[in-house]
């Protein structure tokens, strides 16, 4: 599902390679942790999955396609299959909850019959449809989340990446958002998490892999945010 | 793809960029109406040389008394000069050629000039004697001049062979150092237009940055994405070159029939027609520029 091998990215002008040496199979249907100190690569490593960057050297994989060969004009038709949140949510803010979800179906040329139909779907999945015509300044930190993660998965992608996706939120509000993704993993979407959070990984027990300077120095089935079993 | 969507997109863009939307309709509609002018002044000149050129003659002048020593040793021309000429332009060679021809002797010049020059005191001062008695040679084909000036240059007894063109040509040259002018000035003027074209663009897209970045996160195709972006700069460089037709337009009717044709009955002017015609060309003109401006400004501010 996601394949890469002997992934090195030097930025320019950078004193270390961002990433070095990276080997890494994830298979269709897991749920993992990428941990690890700020700038020990794993930012980078979610921009090669998602193709807006490519590796100084090394071959990368994703859903059958050649990240390093595919040209341009199809980039945006392999990214059509890969969900994407952040810790900073992204939204519209001019735009209400339904219709920043109803936006990303929009711009990929989905039809409007479609739309009216998927977008209170995944607003129910995510337990935000009393909330749909609410702006995101009127929604809590929990709930623009979920407004975001209703975008990512209204296409029903293949693959869910997260980038610190509870980063700006309390504990009890994460416990939700961390919920919501264990259901959507369940149903069949492969989940890699970039995080700091501590709590949610230990008792979580998923795979783990833990970046240091570039390099993956742990890869481990259930595990903890720390050290090995 | 969804035309209402991109519509609403591309007046999210115009509202958010009102002012530099409309300096983008005002440079380009200036920029073309230079365009139009330079169009309709190569089409006058292109209308007043059919006019002219057929109507323009060849002058033989004969020697006078006055003319200059080396030209004409002999002073004033003989009978038997006047006798060459003729039979030579009803010769075989010469005759498929001409239209007609006729002769001014000095009195007849004399009182054509007295006509011509009455109010200036030149008129007073020139005799007969001075003025050359004069072949007058019309062509069939205006172009076809240098023939009868070949012909008889350098003839003993004749003063001087001219091809009446070579005065309109001043009077075109200057035409067509006018429209180049204007051409020049209309060149500038679109080279800003395609530079704040590619501001406005890149201003745009600094706007929309969120918009975009989400747009490209979920997929969407960079057609899409840059689709609004190339019809706000075709949309803005439209309406210019559309302003500029209808400016080529007045100018034709107010100015050139309007004014002009009446001042100066005898000359055939631009019409109505003529603009009509260059109508099209300045629409695409702008929409082309624009389009490709917005289209380079996107290929740099907005990567995949």
């Amino acid at each position: 599902m996601i394949s890469l091998s002997q992934v090195s990215k030097q930025y320019k002008d950078a004193p270390r390679a961002a990433l070095m040496d990276i080997n890494l199979e994830v298979d269709k249907g897991e749920f993992v942790f990428l941990v690890g100190a700020s700038g020990s690569g794993k930012s980078s490593l979610l921009r090669m999955i998602l193709r807006e960057d490519v590796p100084s050297s090394g071959t990368i994989h994703v859903l059958g396609e050649n990240l390093i060969g595919i040209p341009n004009r199809r980039v945006p038709h392999f990214r059509r299959n890969l969900g994407v949140v952040f810790q900073d949510f992204r939204l519209l803010p001019n735009k209400t909850a339904a219709q920043n979800v109803a936006f990303s179906l929009e711009v990929i040329g989905k039809s409007s019959g479609f739309i009216s139909e998927a977008v209170p779907d995944v607003l129910r999945l995510v337990g935000l449809e009393e909330k749909a015509s609410s702006l995101p300044s009127q929604l809590s930190g929990g709930e623009q989340q979920r407004v975001a993660l209703a975008r990512a998965i209204v296409n029903k992608p293949a693959i869910l990446l997260a980038d610190e996706p509870t980063g700006n939120l309390d504990p009890n509000t994460s416990e939700g958002i961390m919920a919501l993704l264990e259901r959507i993993n369940l149903a069949g979407t492969t989940i890699l998490m970039a995080t700091h959070d501590k709590s949610i990984v230990d008792r979580s027990r998923k795979r783990v892999i833990q970046l240091s300077e570039g390099k993956i120095v742990r890869d481990e089935s259930s595990s903890g945010y720390g050290a090995s079993r | 793809m969804r035309a209402k969507f991109i519509l609403g997109e591309i007046g999210v863009a115009v509202k958010a960029n009102l002012s530099m939307v409309i300096s983008v309709i005002l440079v380009t509609f200036i920029s073309l109406t230079f365009v139009g002018t330079a169009g309709l002044l190569q089409q006058q000149i292109g209308s007043m040389k059919n006019y002219w050129y057929d109507k323009a003659q060849v002058a033989i002048y004969l020697c006078t008394e006055t003319s200059p020593q080396d030209i004409c040793p002999q002073g004033e021309a003989s009978d038997n000069v006047r006798k060459t000429i003729q039979s030579k332009l009803d010769s075989t060679t010469l005759q498929p050629y001409l239209d007609k021809y006729y002769f001014v002797d000095h009195a007849e010049a004399y009182k054509t000039f007295q006509k011509e020059f009455k109010d200036n005191s030149v008129a007073k001062y020139v005799t007969p004697a001075q003025l050359n008695e004069t072949f007058w040679v019309n062509l069939k084909d205006a172009n076809q001049a240098p023939i009868i000036v070949e012909s008889f240059s350098g003839l003993s007894g004749i003063e001087e062979v001219k091809d009446q063109r070579s005065y309109l040509d001043q009077i075109f040259s200057v035409l067509n150092i006018s429209s180049l002018a204007a051409l020049a000035i209309a060149a500038l003027m679109l080279l800003s237009a395609i530079l704040l074209i590619s501001t406005t663009i890149r201003l745009s897209a600094v706007m929309r940055r969120r918009e975009i970045g989400i747009m490209r996160l979920v997929g969407a195709s960079n057609f899409y994405i840059q689709l609004p972006f190339i019809l706000e700069g075709v949309l803005a460089g439209v309406i210019g070159s559309l302003l500029a037709g209808g400016a080529i337009v007045l100018l034709v009717i107010f100015f050139v029939q309007g004014y002009l044709a009446e001042k100066l009955p005898f000359t055939s002017f631009v019409s109505m027609a003529d603009a009509w015609t260059l109508l099209p060309a300045l629409v695409l003109l702008g929409a082309l520029l624009s389009g490709l401006a917005a289209f380079s400004a996107i290929r740099r501010y907005l990567r995949v």
